[in-house]
């Protein structure tokens, strides 16, 4: 992708060994910029995240936390609810979903697309959560609730500190998610200028086979930030997750 | 405040959410089903016309449907096993392992749209590399997105490599394995293979489970960005699956009742799954019974 | 207070339940003289120390000791003050900044009870103490546990199915059984005078004799010596730190006595007499 990228534009690039033979250039990026408002783009896909994804970390563990708290039959439901959410593809629920935002006012804003974020964007995310605070010592929350202190300030002073790496993972995963996605733009927006960058990709595609560099060029531009973001929470997400717990033990 | 208010208001967001996104537009889905909905004019209640017409009516649906289930039934054993294949060559603490780590996670950094445009190159009849390389093999040129067969195996391909959640997931309960069971393996003799068979996999059962259940929606999705970009569902209908048929005629039609009723068969069919995971759950304690 | 009972007889249970962490089913929880059923537990003045500790590991032995403290908002130098006062007293000084993964157990156990005596309970619970420590550290420990007792005059509630460590500590001891007390008292009376069979054959290594008349004694209360008339046969020696014993049969019933001094041991099947001291037999109805 990215030595495609740097081909010059306006022609399809090399076939074979020579595609690694490059005059590196960044006329394809110029024209990219040129052609679709990807910076405009790039900002709005920003802000989604910088409001999603913080969203999505504090959603998921408090709720991973408080279903421990739950007695029966709240915890069960509430997992096996959770569980059922995580087989239901989200194209079976495009048009009601569609449909309930309409009455709600909020097609053309950021509301559907940050929405998902209260239920942690994916369910897999309150699960990974719901395990690892599980995972912690029964003596460990109780000494914590025998010195006083009410659900909130023990997810606060002592869940979340201690499944840091679980929060970290889930960040890194809610960016991805939240950045990459196509299907709920296309859904909601329709003023242009509130696309994201999926969008502009899609855009892009328009263009004629010859201008792969310029295609790729926008491909490059869309993967740098979920790359660094991942770079950065990597070693949470990829380290030795053991004890992070985050598979139920049996 | 007590302490049953304040579990309420932790677990508040999610309720809303779960209402907004998931309860209500499921009920929603049913009255829609039975209404012929454009969201632009009063819809009129028209029964059950809508699944009669998917049932006997609709040339395309049993197609739609048959090659849905055909690729689920290819792409979620081949992801589920690039992940835990994957995930069991890199669980240990090894030189390299955490930059094999990180290229096996990769492609499910890259935007859906993203990998799609590489995709879109690599696979080019002319200059795409993946032509160059089966030429180099002595294969003929494949025209990808003309052929109905390569097209639909080639967004099989591009879907194999985006298993970055269920690697994750896997590697995670691999990792828990106790390494005691190992050092029994290691002392009694056992071959590999014998390990894997017997102790790895068994164990690993209820998190693979899981994991294929849950492809069964994530795959399925992911068609929705590749078809939508790279092949519309064509050539002659070859990739046109469950997501992308019902986003045009919800959202390109406006027949916004017919897709409800059409989403509403691969949501009972998703519901299926669920309530028979529901039974390996009971059975694998993965959080339902303490 | 010392509550005595096998795992599983309803001990850790009862002293959740008094924390107030779970419900109780029946029966009411009475701090000096009040019922706390609608007390929150952290308004009961009482405070646990855990059998696995329960140290934040994310926090230093000094913000573990002041946990309770800083979370019912204390004053600043009130903290202070207590945390290097408690810490005095249990010799953490040297140890206020490292955390617990860095602690050996003897001061992580010394870190949890600090944390449980820092906001001055009216009671301290303390759930199986001793039980994660290596044995040189148990006598030491336990002795340490005794000595803060008593000089902060807490009530203490203690919880263990070691006999020794409860004999040990307790001033009074409960002996539980599938949840329900079978007696209570102090641990001469309840090593003296068990209420039951039961508590009998509970109490003590070896535990009471008790024969099929009904007749009850500990292997130290009596003696034994070889007596081709003896109505018992021997079966075998052995050695229980500093005491020997010989283990007899009377019938089908094993009877353990404190062996004579100075005696070889006998074949296998040598008739033996048993004299107990008098008074020293207790009474168990069959």
């Amino acid at each position: 992708m990215v030595l495609g990228a740097l081909h010059p534009p306006g022609a399809p690039p090399p076939v074979g060994f020579e595609l690694l033979s490059v005059q590196p250039s960044l006329d394809a990026f110029a024209r990219a910029f040129e052609l679709v408002p990807l910076g405009q783009q790039l900002l709005n896909s920003l802000t989604i995240v910088a409001i999603a994804v913080p969203l999505t970390v504090v959603c998921a563990s408090l709720t991973g936390f408080a279903i421990t708290r739950l007695g029966r039959p709240w915890h069960g439901l509430a997992v096996t609810f959770t569980l059922v959410c995580l087989t239901i593809p989200a194209s079976a629920l495009w048009v009601p979903r569609f449909a309930v935002f309409r009455t709600l006012g909020a097609l053309d804003t950021y509301v559907p697309l940050i929405a998902p974020a209260l239920v942690g964007t994916s369910p897999l995310l309150v699960l990974l959560c719901y395990w690892s605070a599980r995972g912690l010592s029964r003596d460990l929350i109780d000494a914590a609730r025998l010195a006083g202190l009410g659900p909130i300030r023990v997810w606060w002073q002592v869940v979340l500190p201690l499944t840091r790496r679980t929060a970290m993972a889930v960040a890194a995963l809610a960016f991805v998610a939240h950045w990459g996605n196509f299907i709920e733009p296309l859904l909601y927006l329709f003023d242009t200028a509130k696309a994201t960058l999926p969008i502009g990709l899609s855009s892009l595609r328009q263009l004629g086979p010859t201008d792969a560099p310029v295609v790729l060029a926008g491909a490059v531009v869309a993967t740098v930030p979920p790359v660094l973001a991942f770079a950065v929470a990597q070693r949470a997400v990829l380290d030795d997750t053991r004890r992070a717990g985050w598979v139920p033990r049996r | 405040m007590s302490e049953r208010r304040q579990l309420g208001l932790m677990l508040a967001p999610y309720v809303v959410g779960a209402l907004l996104l998931f309860v209500v537009p499921a009920a929603y889905s049913i009255a829609l089903a039975l209404t012929d909905a454009d969201l632009l004019t009063p819809s009129r209640f028209v029964g059950t016309a809508n699944f009669e017409e998917l049932a006997f009516d609709d040339p395309i649906v049993p197609g739609v449907l048959w090659r849905s289930a055909l690729f689920v039934v290819i792409a979620v054993p081949l992801r589920l096993a690039v992940a835990t294949t994957l995930a069991l060559m890199l669980h240990a603490r090894a030189r390299g392992v955490h930059a094999g780590r990180t290229f096996a996670f990769l492609p499910s950094v890259i935007p859906d749209a993203a990998w799609a445009m590489v995709w879109l190159f690599l696979l080019n009849p002319v200059y795409g590399p993946v032509n160059w390389l089966l030429g180099l093999l002595g294969i003929a040129p494949v025209s990808w997105f003309s052929n109905g067969t390569a097209a639909f195996f080639a967004i099989v391909l591009m879907l194999a490599f985006t298993v970055g959640e269920a690697f994750i997931v896997a590697l995670a309960a691999r990792q828990e394995l106790p390494r005691e069971l190992y050092a029994v393996a290691r002392l009694e003799g056992a071959r590999p293979w014998f390990v894997l068979r017997t102790v790895t996999l068994p164990l690993m059962a209820p998190v693979l489970t899981l994991l294929a259940v849950r492809d069964v929606a994530v795959s399925l999705q992911a068609t929705f960005t590749a078809t939508y970009l790279l092949t519309d569902g064509g050539p002659d209908r070859a990739t046109l699956f469950l997501p992308i048929y019902s986003f045009d005629m919800g959202f390109e039609l406006l027949r916004y009742g017919y897709a409800s009723a059409m989403m509403l068969l691969g949501f009972l069919g998703c519901l299926a799954l669920a309530l028979a995971q529901f039974g390996l759950v009971r059975r694998w304690r993965l959080g339902v019974t303490r | 207070m010392t509550v005595l009972g096998a795992s599983g007889s309803g001990k850790s249970t009862l002293l959740r339940v008094i924390a107030g962490l779970e419900p109780a089913d029946a029966g009411r929880v009475l701090i000096d003289g009040a019922d706390q059923a609608r007390v929150e537990p952290s308004r009961r003045g009482v405070a646990m120390v855990f059998q696995s500790f329960a140290l934040f590991p994310h926090l230093d032995v000094r913000r573990n000791i002041a946990f309770g403290l800083r979370a019912r908002s204390a004053p600043g130098e009130l903290i202070a003050e207590r945390v290097r006062e408690t810490a005095a007293a249990l010799g953490l000084t040297e140890l206020l900044t490292r955390r617990p993964g860095e602690l050996s157990g003897g001061e992580r156990q010394r870190v949890a009870l600090a944390r449980a005596l820092a906001a001055r309970p009216r009671v301290l619970l303390l759930d199986e103490p001793l039980s994660n420590l290596d044995a040189q550290l148990r006598v030491s420990t336990r002795n340490e546990i005794r000595r803060v007792q008593k000089q902060t005059a807490v009530t203490a509630l203690h919880v263990t199915h070691d006999q020794v460590e409860a004999l040990a500590l307790g001033h009074r001891v409960a002996v539980m059984r599938d949840g329900r007390v079978e007696q209570v008292g102090t641990p001469d009376e309840v090593w003296e005078r068990p209420a039951n069979a039961w508590v009998a054959r509970f109490i003590g290594t070896p535990p009471m004799n008790i024969l099929p008349s009904g007749e009850a004694f500990r292997a130290e209360h009596a003696s034994c010596a070889v007596d081709a008339d003896g109505a018992y046969t021997f079966a075998f020696a052995e050695r229980v730190g500093a005491e020997r014993y010989w283990h007899l049969h009377l019938g089908d019933t094993e009877v353990v006595v404190r062996a004579p001094a100075d005696e070889d041991v006998p074949e296998r099947g040598t008739r033996i007499s048993v004299t107990v001291v008098p008074g020293r037999v207790r009474r168990f109805d069959p």
